[in-house]
């Protein structure tokens, strides 16, 4: 970086300087440029950018927005939160050399979609509410499971002998170095399959309709052609979700501040 | 030159055939060494520093994993104070120092003074501030691993062992990554852990040959033997043992200057050459 990159131009805040990268400042202009350039090329099959604020306006006031926000939101940590004690239960499980194969036909299932699994789900289900929630921790428990598993294979042995050396118990060993000493990777990992679920998310309340969200309004909007309103929802899941993974970036940093960040994943 | 007088007493630890393989391939063979309580009548506290030398691939780390208790021996065994090892018997300082990543210098001392079941979980943080106070890290206790020097993290892991109670260490590769600076300060901090008491016993495990000479009063030369063909036999064992203090290199301050060192760390060279 040279000397010039350094200066701050008169009373305005660098973008380091308020926590947000250069690169990440860039990367949004450019995305933006892009959806501008798209959306001209599409010319009068796509709403102007007025309408959809202006339908985004109706939304929140007329169509209950916050609220079908407010369960997307519920149902997604609660998934958030059955994965992540599934996953990481089934990664500390790894230690133990006779569980290893039961991980590893939990990770098979990272290919063999959602779609045909719904019925499935929908027998052993009580409800719509359980319904989308066993699809989306379905959806969810093979990644983060793999990525899981992963990062406690790569503890090195010289950890688990500096921790037995000091004559630790085996539960305090598994403790100190498989739980405590993975949390930052667990957090990270947390991070990126909250971004999957998030994503599932719309598509699985849009295929369960029970108790509303987000993903129901926007087939909704769709199926009458709304197309202001449907693009202000993408705009609005976009937003929560970017939200979502910075607050979890965030809580990561809070919680292990011990750790390195990770800039390679945005 | 000083002769230092000394007694061996009694055996701290006994290696006895220990034979060691790894995926089906021998790695030690015949293993027979010990260890015994050396006493100085003019220096109270003085522990004992020995030294396993041998080249790359010798077997130096499966031998600390043995000597830990870590790994069992395919044969023979190893004993400490008369009873067989087992893990937690003595202090290891890896070669990395790990640490716990998630915990403070302090936090990292404190767990392991918790460990020791024959000290007062109540002083442990006075206890591990008064070690920190002594090596030099008062101002570090705050730190996160990942925040010290290569030096300053092998003094905290060596600090962890003796707050566990550990008055048994065995080092691997100490001077490894170091700069000339830092492997002397590694030396001292070697020599003063083992006159912290007097059954105090440091085993460095290295192929650094001068460092080695510099610390210890005994070397083991690990490697493997030739047959009367040339070829090496396979499997490793101590095919040397030097007795520093006899040959009046232990023991005295700035030993390294004087040519005798010099001889005998060629002396060393040439065998270590033919392994």
């Amino acid at each position: 970086m040279s000397n010039v990159d350094l200066l701050p131009i008169a009373g305005h805040r660098p973008a380091a300087a308020i926590g947000v990268p250069r690169g990440t400042l860039a990367g949004a202009a450019l995305a933006a440029a892009a959806i501008g350039l798209g959306w001209r090329a599409a010319g009068a099959a796509l709403p102007a950018p007025r309408e959809v604020l202006a339908a985004l306006a109706t939304l929140w006031t007329e169509r209950g927005l916050a609220g079908e926000l407010a369960a997307s939101l519920a149902l997604n940590a609660e998934a958030i939160a059955w994965s992540a004690a599934i996953s990481l239960a089934l990664a500390y499980l790894t230690v133990l050399p006779p569980l290893r194969p039961l991980v590893g036909a939990v990770s098979k299932l990272r290919f063999s979609g959602l779609v045909g699994w719904g019925f499935v789900f929908t027998l052993w289900a009580r409800d719509g509410h359980q319904l989308k929630l066993w699809m989306l921790v379905f959806g969810m428990v093979p990644f983060f499971a793999t990525a899981m598993a992963a990062a406690v294979a790569a503890i090195p042995r010289e950890r688990f002998d500096h921790a037995r050396a000091l004559r630790l118990s085996p539960p305090r060993v598994a403790w100190e170095v498989v739980v405590r000493g993975t949390l930052d990777d667990a957090l990270e990992v947390l991070r990126q399959n909250a971004a999957i679920g998030w994503m599932m998310l719309t598509m699985v309340e849009g295929v369960v309709r029970a108790e509303g969200g987000v993903g129901t309004l926007m087939l909704d909007e769709q199926k009458h052609l709304h197309l202001p309103a449907v693009f202000a929802l993408i705009l609005v899941v976009l937003a929560v979700g970017a939200a979502q993974d910075a607050a979890l970036a965030w809580l990561r940093r809070a919680i292990c501040p011990y750790a390195e960040r990770r800039e390679a994943a945005p | 030159m000083t002769i230092h007088a000394c007694e061996r007493r009694e055996t701290l630890l006994a290696i006895q055939d220990v034979h060691a393989e790894l995926g089906g391939r021998p790695v030690l063979r015949g293993v027979d060494a010990a260890i015994r309580n050396l006493v100085r009548p003019d220096v109270a506290g003085q522990g004992q520093v020995v030294g396993v030398l041998g080249p790359s691939g010798s077997g130096k780390t499966t031998l600390l994993r043995l000597l830990a208790g870590l790994a069992a021996p395919a044969r023979g065994r190893v004993l400490v104070d008369g009873a067989p090892v087992r893990p937690g018997a003595v202090g290891v300082v890896f070669q990395r120092c790990p640490l716990f990543e998630h915990r403070t210098v302090l936090g990292n001392l404190v767990a392991a003074a918790r460990s020791d079941a024959s000290a007062a979980a109540a002083g442990a943080a006075d206890r591990a501030r008064a070690l920190l106070s002594r090596f030099g890290l008062a101002a570090r206790e705050d730190a996160w691993p990942r925040e010290l020097s290569g030096g300053e993290r092998q003094r905290v892991a060596i600090l962890q062992q003796l707050l566990c109670g550990h008055t048994f260490l065995l080092m691997d590769e100490p001077f490894s990554a170091l700069d000339p600076l830092h492997k002397a300060r590694a030396c001292e901090l070697i020599v003063e852990v083992s006159r912290l008491g007097e059954r105090n016993t440091v085993v460095v495990v290295t192929h650094d040959i001068p460092e080695a000479a510099k610390v210890c009063d005994t070397l083991w030369l690990l490697g493997r033997e030739r047959a009367p063909s040339g070829a090496p036999v396979p499997g490793s064992r101590i095919v040397e043992t030097y007795d520093l203090i006899a040959r009046e290199l232990a023991w005295h301050d700035g030993i390294e200057r004087a040519p005798r060192f010099a001889d005998f760390v060629r002396e060393v060279t040439d065998r270590f050459v033919g392994l």
